[in-house]
């Protein structure tokens, strides 16, 4: 029996269907069988970051509405025959899917995989209601912004509102030297107000830009920060108790001087 | 209030004071006190009683036989008041002047009162008609409607309105009090900008919004 986990946030744009896509190509790289499952009607881009897109035929949609068996819409990955992804329809919207629907078809996709991620839409209306009606698990995304905290907090009320107890938060695209300068909240600012676990700090990275662009998650490339921070969730998420990574500036020579007469 | 042609016996918020007429003979005294404890002895028994009279000075051996004869009907002469400790109608204010400003001080302290045994997140919206205590934070984007009081035992960070329906001596206090807008009654303000530490309470004192260390000096002044 699997377990579904739902990849969510409130706010757009910090980082869910990164985080999805790097997840699941983590835990499949791992050995477990995973789909990956978009549930951002109207607006997808989990397939995207996943290189799939040219091979869509059935949606997420023609499964829930029964125009084709979910076998025939799972989308195989280009790296892993044990990954899957699950695709969204594009050309409709939220309301053509219910949550009785995510459900009825989260059951059907724990009995096939060992992992599902669920990647939830912005937003905390029908959309948000679907992605976690079948999920057993939370993972909340949130950047170190007021307003991605604020939106994180409203939405792991409503998760725990809906019986999802203790959500895991991912902190992502924290920029070390910005907050070393005092200029973006630290970690131990987001915990105070979010009062969750935290299951990772992901730094800012420009090579989750071009990873994302070609189609390629990050987790796989082994010179990457970001990735080697996804690889840490991945094995957190598999229940291993893994570090923090060190998000340490380098440390120039007026600072080493500076230490050295202990100025600092 | 029971009494005599030479005694009195009245029950204040301090308890039982016993007033003796400092101009009547002290046998006299004993005998109408007898006399008054015995119509009274089941609803008085076990009581602790003070006694005035004024500034006559009774011997040893007469205090002796007043806590005796108290002492027949399982009642405890506990002392003597000072004339500055009993309230002497026409003399002074004294009295009615202390309760009045500890009333002022006491505030709104009783009434209905709801627990919330959780921490209150982004959108979460609390209305009650009386006082709110929080177990846990008030988190931005949160918000406490109540005409009494609210307290918040962790960090108050959203919107608090207390005495919602008017009343000026509601008060606010949390523990960490820092929040997005605070309101009693028809005021409002913002925050202070200083961060504050320990336990703070925020009230109205001549029509303006102020904020006070709450009263517990061992956590004043404490870094967080």
């Amino acid at each position: 029996m699997g377990e579904i986990i739902v990849v969510t946030s409130g706010k757009g744009g910090v980082g869910k269907t990164t985080t999805s896509a790097n997840i699941g190509t983590g835990l499949a790289s791992a050995g477990h069988k995973v789909v990956l499952v978009d549930t951002d009607i109207g607006l997808r881009n989990l397939d995207v970051v996943m290189g799939l897109e040219n091979r869509i035929v059935y949606d997420l949609v023609d499964v829930t509405s029964g125009n084709c068996r979910l076998k025939q819409a799972l989308i195989k990955d280009k790296r892993f025959t044990n990954l899957f992804l699950l695709p969204a329809a594009q050309t409709k919207d939220k309301t053509a899917v219910n949550p009785e629907q995510m459900a009825k078809l989260a059951q059907e996709l724990k009995e096939e995989f060992d992992f599902a991620i669920i990647d939830c839409p912005a937003g905390i209306e029908q959309g948000f209601r679907n992605a976690i009606a079948g999920a057993d698990r939370a993972v909340v995304v949130c950047t170190p912004e007021v307003s991605a905290v604020r939106d994180a907090d409203r939405i792991i009320g409503l998760l725990e509102a809906a019986e999802l107890r203790n959500p895991k938060l991912i902190i992502n695209r924290i920029r070390p030297e910005m907050v070393k300068r005092g200029d973006m909240m630290d970690i131990s600012d987001i915990l105070d107000i979010l009062a969750i676990d935290l299951i990772g700090v992901v730094p800012e990275d420009e090579s989750i830009v071009i990873s994302t662009n070609k189609g390629e998650p990050a987790v796989m490339d082994q010179g990457s920060k970001a990735g080697e921070a996804y690889r840490r969730i991945t094995r957190r998420i598999k229940g291993e108790e893994v570090p923090l990574m060190a998000l340490d500036v380098p440390v120039g020579i007026m600072d080493r001087l500076k230490r050295l007469v202990g100025l600092r | 209030m029971t009494r005599t042609e030479h005694l009195a016996l009245k029950g204040t918020r301090d308890g039982l004071i016993l007033y003796l007429d400092p101009a009547a003979e002290f046998g006299l005294l004993i005998n109408e006190l007898s006399q008054l404890l015995e119509k009274s002895v089941e609803f008085l028994k076990g009581a602790v009683i003070r006694c005035y009279a004024g500034k006559k000075e009774y011997t040893e051996d007469e205090h002796a036989v007043l806590a005796a004869t108290l002492g027949q009907y399982q009642l405890e002469l506990a002392g003597w008041l000072t004339e500055e400790e009993v309230y002497v109608p026409g003399k002074s204010q004294y009295a009615a002047v202390d309760k009045e400003t500890r009333h002022l001080e006491d505030g709104m302290v009783e009434g209905s009162c709801l627990f919330v045994e959780r921490t209150l997140r982004s959108g979460k919206s609390v209305q009650f008609e009386g006082h709110v205590v929080v177990l846990g934070d008030v988190n931005p984007g949160a918000e406490i409607i109540a005409t009494g009081n609210i307290a918040v035992l962790g960090s108050l960070r959203g919107v608090a309105h207390a005495g919602a329906t008017g009343d000026r001596k509601a008060t606010v206090s949390a523990y960490h009090l820092a929040p997005t807008q605070l309101r009693i009654a028809d005021l409002v303000t913002r925050a202070p900008d200083e961060e504050g530490r320990g336990p703070e309470i925020a009230k109205i004192k001549e029509d303006q919004l102020i904020v006070e260390a709450a009263g517990m000096s061992g956590w004043r002044g404490k870094t967080r």
